[in-house]
């Protein structure tokens, strides 16, 4: 869920950043309700993602270790294609490991940002932290091009690895072969 | 006497109608003529425009506030009295009336070199500095209101590179300050602020202490060209009639009722209705962090290189394009994607099936199973 409405997040985002129809909305009132349905389900579905990472303390596989900053090099190789053999990890790789900790902190700040230019009045006073208003608009649009850079990036590396793990990302369900 | 929810309806909803300001005024008017409350206008690092603003005010006028409704003992822009002979109105107001008197200050405080980059006069043969000025008149008032963006938040006296080290009122001072933003302020929003104090005390005030009576909802929520916002039919530049956010309008980011309101005295215009966008002058990040004006997003600042975030996007994108495609050019070349490709699109091997859990599929999983329970 987290993906197909990120997806959608990202568009219509893009849209009400700079109105076009290369983005696939015709109206600003179309993409500002895409972005406000799909604001809920991703919202909710992270906030129920991080409770399950906490309570099955998930969050230890998706945080780096000191094992895996040493196993890094190797990855990094492997990816470069200076080494053919493939190193196999329990279940993360270093690579995604690094992804997915950037992402659990800039999703929150992307739904506090969003948060507050949703909620313009009433959550004002979270917009005093950024200087206001207009800075959080630089926030929001600044980490969607981070993350938008980072999902295409994890997206494309989980097609190169598996075309399990593609499904994976849109369906939930990891079926290897 | 009327009731404070009636003057702040008023105010509200019909600032833009003329004669309803003065109709009010003048029942509020005769009532306290003789309880005016004494006002010192201070003029700091400012271009003045909040004072043009006031003399612009029609209803009330300006000969009707300082008859009526304030006793304005101190006003740089419009007093004839110079030296010792101004400066000693303040001293005469600091001794007499503590706590009593409204300062307005108007402009950014320098603090460099101890404040003599802003003198307002000579006090014992030495210069009197602003900083001195607003921290001793503002210690004994009653209240103290900033008025226009520069004395609120630094405005365009304090922009980068400030060299006078400019800052806002609340900066330099330990108590509340009232701030009435605007570049420059609504002759309504000064007044009614004014009223307000003299007739009811303090107004409510938004998190950044701005009167909610004149900065409680976005321009864009009351803009009257929010259809074409809606519709998506923009103005690409300047001098188009249509909605301007493609041009750089601020208006959904800046709290302010400028669209029904209306500029000046008169309330006949406001930037957008003049095809212009909303630049945000009442917003506390006014002009470093809305500048380009004509431009969504603000620039951003690093050392030594200035970048539109617009840029920063292409860039990134540009950068992640270059990297995925190499490395997928690499990958095809080097026979990798073929190869998971052909291993994906495999029919599965006969035996066992191993699934991993993901959390996605415990939740469905656990639906299924309390589903099949129940039947």
């Amino acid at each position: 869920m987290l993906a197909p409405s990120f997806l959608i997040l990202v568009a219509s985002g893009l849209y009400i950043h700079k109105p076009s129809r290369v983005w696939g909305f015709r109206s600003m009132d179309s993409a500002r309700k895409a972005h406000f349905i799909a604001q809920y389900f991703f919202g909710f579905y992270f906030l129920a993602r991080a409770y399950y990472a906490v309570v099955t303390r998930d969050y230890r596989k998706i945080f780096p270790g000191v094992k895996d900053i040493i196993a890094l090099p190797k990855f990094v190789a492997y990816e470069l294609f200076l080494k053919k053999k493939k190193p196999k990890y329990p279940r993360y790789n270093p690579g995604q490991k690094l992804l997915y900790s950037q992402m659990a902190l800039l999703f929150p700040l992307q739904i506090i940002t969003g948060a507050v230019l949703y909620l313009t009045g009433k959550l004002q006073k979270l917009s005093r932290f950024f200087g206001g208003l207009n800075n959080v608009r630089l926030a929001h649009y600044l980490t969607t091009v981070g993350l938008s850079s980072m999902v295409a990036g994890h997206i494309y590396f989980a097609l190169t690895d598996s075309v399990e793990k593609l499904k994976s990302i849109f369906t939930g369900y990891f079926k290897p072969k | 006497m009327i009731s404070r929810n009636k003057f702040s309806r008023v105010f509200q909803k019909h600032g833009s109608h003329s004669g309803v300001t003065a109709r009010l005024g003048t029942s509020l008017l005769s009532k306290g003529k003789r309880n005016r409350l004494p006002v010192i206008w201070l003029g700091t690092n400012t271009c003045a425009g909040d004072s043009i603003s006031l003399l612009n005010s029609l209803d009330p006028g300006y000969r009707a506030i300082i008859s009526d409704l304030i006793d304005l003992r101190y006003y740089h822009f419009g007093m004839p009295a110079e030296g010792d002979k101004s400066t000693g109105v303040l001293e005469d107001t600091l001794a007499e009336r503590p706590g009593e008197y409204v300062l307005i200050v108007e402009g950014t405080i320098p603090t460099r070199s101890n404040g003599l980059y802003c003198v307002i006069g000579n006090r014992r043969g030495k210069p009197f500095t602003a900083l001195d000025a607003v921290q001793e008149l503002g210690a004994a008032a009653r209240y103290v209101v900033a008025v226009g963006t520069c004395a609120s938040f630094g405005g365009p006296y304090a922009a980068h590179p400030n060299p006078s080290d400019g800052k806002a009122v609340h900066k330099v001072l330990d108590r509340q300050v009232i701030n009435v933003p605007g570049c420059p302020a609504h002759p309504d929003w000064i007044v009614g602020t004014l009223a307000h104090l003299v007739w009811y005390g303090e107004p409510e005030l938004d998190e950044y202490n701005r009167p909610t009576l004149f900065y409680g909802e976005t321009i864009h929520n009351l803009c009257q060209r929010r259809h074409y916002f809606d519709s998506g039919i923009f103005s690409a530049h300047p001098g188009e009639p249509w909605c301007m956010y493609k041009a750089g309008c601020k208006g959904p980011v800046t709290f302010a009722d400028c669209p029904y309101r209306q500029w000046n005295g008169e309330h006949l215009n406001w930037p957008v209705k003049a095809n212009t966008p909303c630049i945000g002058c009442v917003s506390p990040e006014f002009p470093d962090h809305t500048e380009p004006f004509f431009e969504h997003l603000p620039d951003i600042h690093l050392p030594q290189v200035t970048v539109n975030a617009n840029r920063v996007g292409a860039v990134t994108g540009v950068l992640t394009a270059i990297g995925i495609g190499g490395h997928l050019v690499a990958s095809i070349i080097k026979g990798r994607l073929p190869k998971t490709l052909k291993k994906g699109f495999s029919p599965a091997k006969p035996g066992i099936e191993i699934l991993q859990t993901t959390p996605a599929q415990i939740l469905v999983d656990s639906i299924k199973k309390m589903l099949k329970k129940k039947r």
